[in-house]
C-alpha cells in the first residue's frame, strides 16, 4: 500500500487501501502539489496578482532608492573623515632613532593607522609645490623656517569628535611629543553632522520601512480578502489549515520575491539612466565617479526583504479568514 | 449516525436559536428541516457540519462528539459530510472541473484519478458537456448540480443541503430532488433544510418541523 501524504489523516489510512494514486507522496509531493497550485493560484487571480506586485514594487522602490542615496552619503562622509589627520609639530629636527622609537610609540596607540614623519625638507618641498606659480613668496624661506612633523592618519572608528580628543590626550602623554594640531572645529562639525546624516537616516528609514510593511501587508491581505470564498469551501470539503494556508503562502512569497527582483531591475535601470553621474551634477564629491549602485548584501536584503514581507503578510490575512 | 442532546445555540444573550433540541437521525435516513425564516433551520445545519459550536448539549455524528473534536480533526471529519447551499458556493474563476475537484484534491489524489472521478460524477449529473465552462456561464440547476456534483464526488456518509432548490424552478427543483433520493439509496444519510413545502409533499420523506428554534412536530408522512 502506498504511504500516505503528510496531510492525510492517519487514522483514515486503512480506508485509502483502495484509493486513487496520490498527486505526490511524502513532503517532497506535497510542496510539488503546493508550488503547482500556487502558480494556478496566480494565473487564474492574474490582475490582482499584477497589482499587488506592483505595488510590492514601488514600495520596495522606495525603500531602494532611499538606501541608494544613504549609502552614497555615507560613501562621501567616509571620504571626508579620511582628512580627520593629527599633526604633532617638533622645535627641533629630531635624530632618526629617536623618530623611529616615536613611530613605534604612535602606532602602538589604538585607533592609529598610519604614521608618516615629515622632515623639514620634505615640508619645504611640499610648501614649493603647493605655492608653485608664486615663486616669488619663497624667496628667503628656507628648510629651517619649516618644523619638522608627524602626520598621523586615525582609523575609521577613532575619527569622531570625542575619540579624537581621547587619541590626543593619550598622544601627548608620549614623551618627545609637543605642540599637537588637529582641526579641532572641523572635526566637531563634522562629527555633528554625520550624527545628524544618521539620525534623519534612521528615523526615515524606520517610517519609510513601516509605510512599507503596512501597504504591502494590507495589499495582500485585500488579495486574499478578494478570495476568502474559496477559503471557506476548501475549509467545507476538509482541507486542513495547512494544506488551505500554504498555496496562500507560497503566492504571497512569489509576489514579494518579484516586487523585490522588479524593484531592483527599475533601480538598476534608473542607475544606469542618470543617476550613475548624478555625484558629479550634484557635487557631493568632486573626487568620486558619480553614485554608486547599491552593495551586493544591500540587494540581497531588499530582495529577501520582499520575499520575507510575502510571506509574513500572508500568513497574517490567512490568520484572520482561515477559521474553522 | 447523527444524534443531538439538548442543543441549545445563542447568538447573543438573550436570543437562542435552538432551544433545547434533542435529534436522532438514523444512518441512510432522509429528513427534510422545515419551518419559517429564523427558525433554526440553517444553524441546525452549520452546527452538524462543525460551523458553529452549539452553547449547550453535545452532538453526535457518526459516533464522534463534536464537543470532544479538536480543531485539527475537524477537517477530517468535513471529508464525510457534503454540504450544499442555496446560492451554491462555486469558484467563479475555476471551471466547472476545477470546482468539483477540490473535493478530491484536498484528499491528495492525482490528477489522472480526479479527472476520471469527476467526469463520471458530471455524467450522472448529466453536465458531462459543461467541464470546461466556468460557473458564471450555466444556468442555476445546472450551477446547483455542480455544488451537489463537489459534495457528491467523495461518497460523503452525510450530505447536508441549506435551501437547495430556493433559487430554482419546478423541473430543476425535481431534478435534484431526483439527486438526492439517488445518493440516498447508495446509503448517504441526507438532511434537507427547505421552507419549500411542495418539495417536501412530493417526496415522501420524514420531516422535522422548526419554530422559534424548537422543534414543533416530527412525522414522517408529509404535513
Amino acid at each position: 500500500m502506498r504511504k500516505a501524504t503528510f496531510w492525510m489523516n492517519p487514522m483514515s489510512r486503512n480506508k485509502q487501501a483502495k484509493r486513487p494514486k496520490l498527486s505526490g507522496d511524502g513532503y517532497a509531493g506535497g510542496a510539488k502539489y503546493f508550488f503547482a497550485r500556487a502558480l494556478t493560484n496566480i494565473r487564474q487571480n492574474f490582475f490582482i496578482n499584477i497589482v499587488t506586485i506592483g505595488t510590492i514594487t514601488l514600495a520596495l522602490l522606495i525603500i531602494a532608492l532611499f538606501l541608494l542615496v544613504f549609502v552614497n552619503l555615507e560613501g562621501v562622509a567616509e571620504d571626508w573623515s579620511k582628512r580627520v589627520q593629527v599633526t604633532a609639530y617638533f622645535d627641533q629636527e629630531p635624530a632618526s632613532q629617536e623618530v623611529a622609537a616615536l613611530k613605534a610609540k604612535i602606532s602602538a596607540l589604538p585607533g592609529t593607522e598610519k604614521v608618516d614623519y615629515i622632515s623639514k625638507d620634505e615640508a619645504l618641498k611640499r610648501f614649493r609645490v603647493r605655492l608653485k606659480g608664486q615663486d616669488s613668496l619663497l624667496e628667503g624661506v628656507s628648510a629651517d623656517v619649516l618644523p619638522a612633523s608627524l602626520e598621523i592618519s586615525l582609523k575609521r572608528g577613532s575619527r569622531g569628535g570625542e575619540a579624537v580628543e581621547m587619541y590626543v590626550a593619550s598622544l601627548k602623554r608620549i614623551p618627545g611629543i609637543g605642540e599637537v594640531q588637529y582641526g579641532e572645529e572641523w572635526v566637531k562639525r563634522f562629527t555633528t553632522f554625520m550624527n545628524f546624516m544618521r539620525l534623519v537616516g534612521a528615523l526615515l528609514g524606520g517610517f519609510l520601512l513601516l509605510a512599507v510593511v503596512f501597504i504591502v501587508s494590507n495589499t495582500i491581505k485585500l488579495t486574499i480578502y478578494s478570495r476568502k470564498d474559496e477559503l471557506e469551501i476548501l475549509g467545507l470539503v476538509g482541507a486542513t489549515r495547512f494544506f488551505i494556508k500554504a498555496p496562500y503562502v507560497i503566492e504571497g512569497m512569489l509576489q514579494g520575491a518579484a516586487g523585490g527582483l522588479f524593484a531592483l531591475l527599475t533601480l538598476f535601470a534608473f542607475y544606469l539612466g542618470f543617476l550613475h553621474n548624478a555625484g558629479n551634477f550634484l557635487s557631493f564629491n568632486p573626487a568620486a565617479n558619480g553614485l554608486s549602485f547599491l552593495p551586493l548584501p544591500h540587494v540581497l536584503g531588499i530582495f529577501l526583504g520582499g520575499v520575507g514581507l510575502g510571506f509574513l503578510g500572508s500568513i497574517t490575512s490567512l490568520k484572520r479568514f482561515v477559521t474553522s | 449516525m447523527i444524534q443531538l442532546h439538548n442543543v441549545t445555540m445563542s447568538y447573543q444573550r438573550e436570543v437562542s436559536a435552538l432551544d433545547g433540541i434533542s435529534l436522532r437521525i438514523p444512518k441512510g435516513d432522509f429528513v427534510f428541516l422545515t419551518g419559517p425564516s429564523g427558525a433554526g433551520k440553517s444553524t441546525l445545519l452549520k452546527l452538524l457540519y462543525g460551523a458553529l459550536t452549539p452553547s449547550r448539549g453535545q452532538i453526535l455524528i457518526d459516533g464522534q462528539n463534536l464537543m470532544r473534536l479538536k480543531p485539527s480533526q475537524l477537517p477530517y471529519l468535513r471529508r464525510t459530510i457534503g454540504v450544499v447551499f442555496q446560492d451554491f458556493k462555486l469558484l467563479p474563476n475555476r471551471t466547472v472541473l476545477e470546482n468539483v475537484a477540490i473535493t478530491l484534491e484536498v484528499l491528495g489524489w492525482g490528477k489522472k484519478d480526479i479527472g476520471k472521478k469527476v467526469y463520471h460524477i458530471l455524467k450522472q449529473m448529466g453536465l458531462e458537456h459543461k467541464v470546461s465552462a466556468t460557473p458564471l456561464r450555466l444556468s442555476g440547476g445546472e450551477q446547483q448540480r455542480v455544488a451537489l456534483a463537489r459534495a457528491l464526488v467523495n461518497d460523503p456518509k452525510i450530505l447536508l443541503a441549506d435551501e437547495p432548490t430556493g433559487n430554482l424552478d419546478d423541473e430543476n427543483k425535481a431534478h435534484i430532488l431526483s439527486i438526492f433520493k439517488e445518493a440516498n439509496i447508495r446509503g448517504t444519510t441526507v438532511v434537507v433544510a427547505t421552507h419549500d413545502q411542495r418539495l417536501i409533499e412530493n417526496s415522501h420523506k420524514r420531516v422535522i418541523v422548526l419554530e422559534k428554534g424548537h422543534i414543533l412536530d416530527e412525522s414522517n408522512v408529509p404535513q
